[in-house]
């Protein structure tokens, strides 16, 4: 298959049409899930999504170590191109590692302006265009919600979509009666769009929680591939 | 075998200026083998012990590696200096090939710098044992701590802490032993007694909690400890064998403190080079039997077994070729006929030498695990000396391609005598050092690794063999390659009265995935006779020395033939030689030819204020960062760059980022040249066809 074929039948135009096209520049897109669910590989995954259209994506990251996270990168472009037997994949993946660069933070000792200007300098010195930013791993309850505005005006100043996972932990209930993760009701009105992943019987399934001004649990018709961690659509 | 449980090879793994110079220095001296302790840099003109080219003292670091032996407490160390930039990456490699552990020295104040990382990622290819010494505890910024967070967040070490500061920077007075549960101080002018007491009542609870740590790491690597932790007879004999156990499998790196230059936490050092790394015979080595298309061989460290012994390190004494080996297997003995399994040849060992850096001291014969010195034997780095009738190699070291080049030019008669003597002397020494002359300028090539690599070696023909030698511009090692299949018919004719050359080839060129060149011949019914095919693969090999692009070898081409013709008198060997050759270069730019350069990978570590500077550095410099790591203050970024954008760039970062930034660089692999530079290449490359 040839890349714009693939790009074309991914289950990620799914996933956009599901949230009114897509994110959109200068919001804020949240993956939330208790751990070890799938998001970050959700997030790799819309992220070589944007790479295989010739975007340029940041991926922002509070792990250990920076060579984990390209682990997963290749992993997930291994089973996207070996699932759709994708033409020329060594040359595609060539050009999609130019296009990603992998910045890791200690967030502990860093405060979030911090980040935002590393993020800067990388845009500006750096010439790095990028038009979407991940960011995995953010621990939000070290966040005030001056942190989340920062972001936004962060997303907005600079033209980009900014997707983040979020780690839900402690006690049930996690969610409020609508389907909205506790930890994100003071900070709603940043976050664009809301998705949550949720076991269902024996699946991961995809579902939007909250799409711009609309907040109501909708099924995505999509779900993770148990074995590839793939976002993949649900067939009947 | 007595005799090598008392045994150690050892080396000491650093990053430039953490002190391993210094180290080195301590650790002799207090094995009583020199008398005085030099600084590195000292006033008296000495310098340390190890360091010993002339060039190396001027620097003050190390290039070349030297094994010493040393004894402490009735073990044997052998002590091998491995150089500490990675420029240096074949001299290092091959010293880490003989080690059977190392010390990874860290410091205090830089912590895991780049080249702690490039170093660590040797030792790990390897498989060395190794323990962590954070030096300079008594410098200003010292924070052993974040030290030991980094080795296990940035090296991935499951280190533990086996020692805790008493005081540091200034107040800097001593370590608390954790496994002994002890403070100890380091008495005397030199430090040279060390004194146990009590440890400080402010340090009790801090100790315990570390102690606490060390004994679960341990436990996870002897049911016994676990077991007596339980029971709460924990016994320090239990954590040494649990310690131990951990390190030889390279799952437990223990972590301990001083400041060599304040002679702190030297001796402690020594004892846990015995207690921790292995001796020769707790490491399993192999060789290949060059009889059996080279099986691999399981050696024992047995002195009674068939000798097996690698040359790995020459140097030119006082007196003479020096040749360092580490013995695998078997014994030598003055006196002693052996085989050089590389060259072929029997030689008698005649002279065996045990090294202390600039002095030696003969010896009659070395048991299996040994490192010693041979002196006048005619060999190269890396060749392998058996008991005639064995047919061994040790396996063939990684030695990476040369990527870049320099011409050289001799002022006059005597100095190219100079420089000849020279260069024989360098090649054999570091396979990655190659050298050629030009047939086309008729001007001297020295290929290399880096820009410090060949540096280093001009500088050494000028200091050591007084040979007055300017240098050309640095070029970089391109290759041409081919993109597309193209078919080759192609007629080689010519008459000049009497017998004439004829042969015609045909079948096509194609890229080729791995490897350089690879020759197919699918001819059928013999319209080229079985003994000309030969002749052709010669003629296509012989044509990819030279691409038509830019010069440069081509690589990556699959050569099929599938038909030809011949002529009964006036086919040869020739004729089909150069029918390829004109087949090849017919077709070569239909072939899609590109060029490609080598790409680095390149480590810049600063100051978190220099970011914006050091990735627009990049950046003009066609690289493409990879990933970018931000500590507190501190952040290093890793980025792919193109070797030809790379020279001169320690001066540019110096300049962008107050000296405050460091960098290395290694050679990561071939990749495309942008259709621009190409354009550059190609066009340059005619200019010079023709003047």
């Amino acid at each position: 298959m040839v890349k714009s074929e693939l790009i074309r039948r991914s289950p990620l135009r799914i996933f956009e049409k599901s949230i009114h096209g897509g994110l959109g520049k200068g919001n804020i897109g949240v993956i939330a899930s208790r751990k070890g669910v799938g998001k970050t590989a959700c997030l790799v995954h819309i992220a070589t999504d944007k790479l295989l259209q010739d975007k340029q994506v940041l991926h922002v990251s509070f792990s250990a170590r920076v060579d984990h996270i390209i682990t997963w990168y290749e992993d997930i472009f291994r089973e996207i191109s070996r699932k759709r037997n994708l033409e020329s994949a060594v040359e595609v993946h060539d050009e999609l590692v130019k296009k990603r660069i992998i910045m890791n933070f200690n967030q502990k000792g860093m405060g979030t302006e911090h980040i935002l200007q590393s993020l800067r300098a990388m845009i500006k010195d750096g010439h790095f265009a990028a038009d979407c930013v991940i960011f995995d791993g953010y621990d939000i309850d070290i966040a005030t919600s001056e942190d989340i505005k920062a972001i936004g005006d962060f997303a907005r100043e600079t033209n980009l979509e900014i997707w983040f996972s979020l780690s839900l932990k402690g006690e049930e209930p996690l969610f409020d009666d609508r389907g909205l993760p506790r930890v994100v009701l003071p900070y709603l009105d940043a976050i664009a769009v809301l998705v949550t992943l949720r076991f269902i019987e024996g699946y991961v399934h995809l579902q939007v929680v909250k799409d711009r001004d609309t907040v109501d649990v909708r099924d995505m018709n999509l779900r993770l591939d148990p074995k590839t961690l793939l976002i993949a659509e649900i067939e009947e | 075998m007595e005799t090598l449980e008392r045994m150690r090879n050892i080396g000491i793994s650093a990053h430039i200026d953490s002190g391993k110079t210094t180290l080195t220095e301590r650790m002799l001296f207090y094995c009583k083998k020199i008398h005085a302790i030099h600084e590195v840099r000292g006033k008296d003109g000495v310098g340390a012990t190890m360091d010993s080219m002339e060039l190396e003292r001027e620097r003050g670091i190390t290039i070349a590696s030297a094994a010493t032996n040393v004894t402490w407490k009735d073990y044997n160390i052998n002590v091998i200096d491995t150089p500490g930039h990675v420029d240096f990456t074949i001299e290092v490699e091959r010293a880490l090939r003989v080690l059977d552990g190392a010390i990874l020295v860290l410091c205090s104040v830089g912590g895991v710098q780049s080249q702690s990382i490039t170093v660590d990622r040797q030792l790990k290819r390897y498989h060395v044992p190794r323990l962590a010494f954070i030096n300079k505890c008594d410098r200003t910024g010292a924070d052993p701590y974040r030290v030991f967070r980094q080795l296990k967040e940035k090296l991935g070490h499951n280190a533990v802490l086996m020692q805790l500061p008493i005081g540091l920077e200034g107040k800097f007075e001593g370590v608390v032993d954790l496994v002994k549960m002890k403070a100890l101080y380091f008495q005397g002018d030199n430090g040279e007694s060390v004194v146990e007491e009590e440890i400080p009542s402010h340090l009790a609870e801090e100790a315990a909690a570390r102690r606490e740590e060390l004994l679960d790491a341990a436990s996870m690597f002897c049911d016994e400890l676990m077991e007596a932790i339980m029971e709460e007879t924990v016994t320090e004999a239990l954590i040494y064998k649990a310690v131990r156990k951990g390190t030889l499998a390279r799952e437990l790196t223990p972590v301990f403190l001083g400041s060599a230059y304040r002679n702190k936490g030297v001796q402690p050092l020594l004892d846990a080079v015995l207690d921790y790394l292995p001796n020769p015979a707790e490491v399993e080595n192999i060789a290949l039997d060059l009889d059996t298309n080279e099986a691999k061989v399981v050696l024992k460290a047995d002195p009674a077994a068939p000798l097996v012994a690698l040359a790995f390190k020459l140097e030119e004494g006082q007196y003479g070729q020096l040749t360092y080996i580490r013995i695998y297997q078997g014994s030598l003995r003055k006196g002693d006929e052996v085989y050089n399994t590389r060259s072929r040849k029997k030689i008698k060992i005649g002279r065996l030498i045990r090294m202390h850096s600039d002095s030696m001291e003969d010896i009659q014969g070395a048991p299996a695990g040994d490192i010693v010195a041979l002196f006048g034997v005619d060999c190269t780095s890396g060749d392998t000396f058996v008991r005639p009738g064995l047919n061994y190699s040790m396996t063939s070291m990684y030695v990476p391609n040369t990527v870049i080049s320099l011409s050289l030019k001799a002022a006059d008669k005597k100095s190219e005598d100079n420089m000849s003597k020279a260069l024989n002397r360098f090649t054999k020494e570091d396979p990655t050092f190659r050298t050629y002359v030009d047939p086309e300028s008729n001007e001297t090539i020295i290929q290399g690794m880096g820009e410090l690599h060949l540096d280093v070696y001009v500088e050494r023909m000028r200091r050591e063999y007084k040979a007055t030698v300017e240098t050309g511009q640095p070029q970089v090692a391109y290759r041409e390659t081919i993109s597309s299949r193209v078919d080759f018919d192609y007629t080689h004719k010519k008459q000049t009265g009497g017998s004439g050359q004829y042969a015609r080839v045909a079948g096509y060129i194609e890229p080729l995935e791995e490897g350089e060149y690879e020759f197919v011949n699918e001819v059928k019914g013999g319209s080229i006779p079985t003994e000309y095919i030969p002749s052709c693969d010669k003629g296509f090999h012989s044509a990819l020395v030279k691409g038509l692009l830019i010069g440069f070898p081509v690589t990556g081409v699959k050569v099929v033939v599938n038909d030809g013709t011949s002529h009964s008198v006036d086919s040869s060997d020739m004729a089909f030689q150069l029918a390829a050759v004109g087949a090849f270069k017919e077709v070569y730019r239909k072939a899609g030819p590109k060029i490609l350069e080598p790409i680095m990978r390149v480590t810049v570590e600063a100051p978190t204020e220099f970011q914006g500077n050091i990735f627009g550095s990049i950046n003009q410099r066609r690289g493409v960062i990879i990933s970018a790591q931000e500590e507190v203050s501190f952040f290093s970024v890793d980025a792919e760059v193109p070797l030809s954008e790379m020279f001169g760039y320690s001066t540019v970062l110096r300049s962008l980022t107050q000296g405050k930034a460091e960098f290395s660089m290694e050679f990561l692999k071939y990749g495309r040249v942008p259709v621009s530079i190409t354009e550059e290449l190609v066009e340059a490359f005619s200019k010079t066809r023709k003047n």
